[in-house]
Parts: structure tokens; sequence; C-alpha cells
């Protein structure tokens, strides 16, 4: 029962990690290659953090 | 509160949360397959209805705790997107079910046998909230 219990838990962290490595593979600064879009949406993300804004509207 | 939110995602608050709530989606999957285990209505020989409830009730804690996270990060950047009304609207109905479901769980264990129905509640809102922001995001 025990190792049934770890073995789910196991399981659900493993969920946890590859979720992440495929999303922030997805989003992170490697992705570019992959989609145009994705970089474009990271580059306006940081122009609104900045405070700048963008005039592209 | 904007300021500390970009300091913690190092300028980047929507791929964080993104990130957490993919997370949050994945195990509520998980979290579906555990309850079906759990009740009897799937018997794999390598796990139980006990170690199966149990996880679920861990994974459904780290879920609850993500989505208070993901919430406050919402609230604090808010939504400009044309489809915002529709995540505002999905995500505060998840919350109140989720709360729900938390008091039948912990307290209210007279209204036990809305847990499946509740349960299902929260996938179907995860999912929709889900596709109205991180999955757009994603695609």
């Amino acid at each position: 029962m025990s190792r049934q219990l770890i073995g789910s838990l196991l399981v659900a962290l493993a969920i946890v990690a590859v979720t992440i490595v495929v999303v922030t593979a997805k989003l992170g600064p490697n992705a570019e290659e992959s989609g145009e879009d994705s970089g474009k949406n990271r580059t306006e993300q940081r122009e609104d953090n900045s405070g700048k804004g963008s005039d592209e509207d | 509160m904007e300021d500390l939110l970009d300091t913690l995602t190092r300028g980047n608050p929507l791929a964080v949360k993104t990130v957490l709530a993919s997370v949050m989606f994945a195990l509520a999957i998980y979290q579906l397959i555990l309850a079906t285990v759990g009740y009897g209505k799937l018997r794999p020989r390598f796990l139980e209805s006990g170690p199966a409830f149990l996880t679920h009730r861990a994974s459904g804690d780290v879920i609850v705790v993500l989505l208070l996270v993901v919430g406050a990060m919402c609230l604090a950047t808010g939504e400009d997107e044309d489809d915002a009304a529709f995540h505002a609207v999905t995500g505060w109905v998840l919350l109140g079910v989720v709360t729900l479901k938390v008091i039948v769980v912990r307290w209210w264990h007279g209204a036990g046998r809305l847990l499946p129905l509740l349960g299902s509640a929260v996938f179907l809102l995860l999912g929709l909230t889900w596709l109205g922001s991180a999955g757009e995001y994603l695609s």
C-alpha cells in the first residue's frame, strides 16, 4: 500500500516536471525557432512590463 | 503589487502564469484518473482505491495552492485580451466550486455524494479557464 502511494505521488511529480519542461521549452528563449508568434508575444510582454508600451496598435 | 510580480517572475508574469496553469491542468487530468481508480470504475492491478484517493487529496491540495497563486497573479496583472471576460467568469466560478468542494471534503461530509459532480465541474472549469488563456498563449 505504501509502495503504491509513493509510486502514485512520484507519477504526480513526474507530471509536474514534464509539464514544466514542455511548456518552458515552448515559451523559453529557444522557442523562437519553432514559432514566430510566441517570440512576438514575449517581446510584447517585455515591452508592456517595462512601462514603455508598444505603438503597434 | 505589479512591481513585486515583475520582480518575482523576472519580467515574465504571463509566461509564469502559463506554466503554472498548465501544471494545474496536467494535474487535473491525473486527478480525474485517480478519482476513477478511487471510485472503483477503473481497477488497475498496481493501484488500489486507498492510495489513489490519498494521492488525489495531496495533488488536489497542490492544485488549490496553484489556483490561488495564479488567481492572485491574474488580478494583479489584469487582462486586456478580447476574451478576458470569459476567462474571468470561468476563473471566478472555478474558485467558487473549488471552495465548495474543499468545504464538502473537510467539514460538510453529509454532502459527500456531490463530490464526483463537484470534481467533474472543477475539471471542466479548469480546462475552460486554461483554454481561454494559457492554451491560446501556447498555440
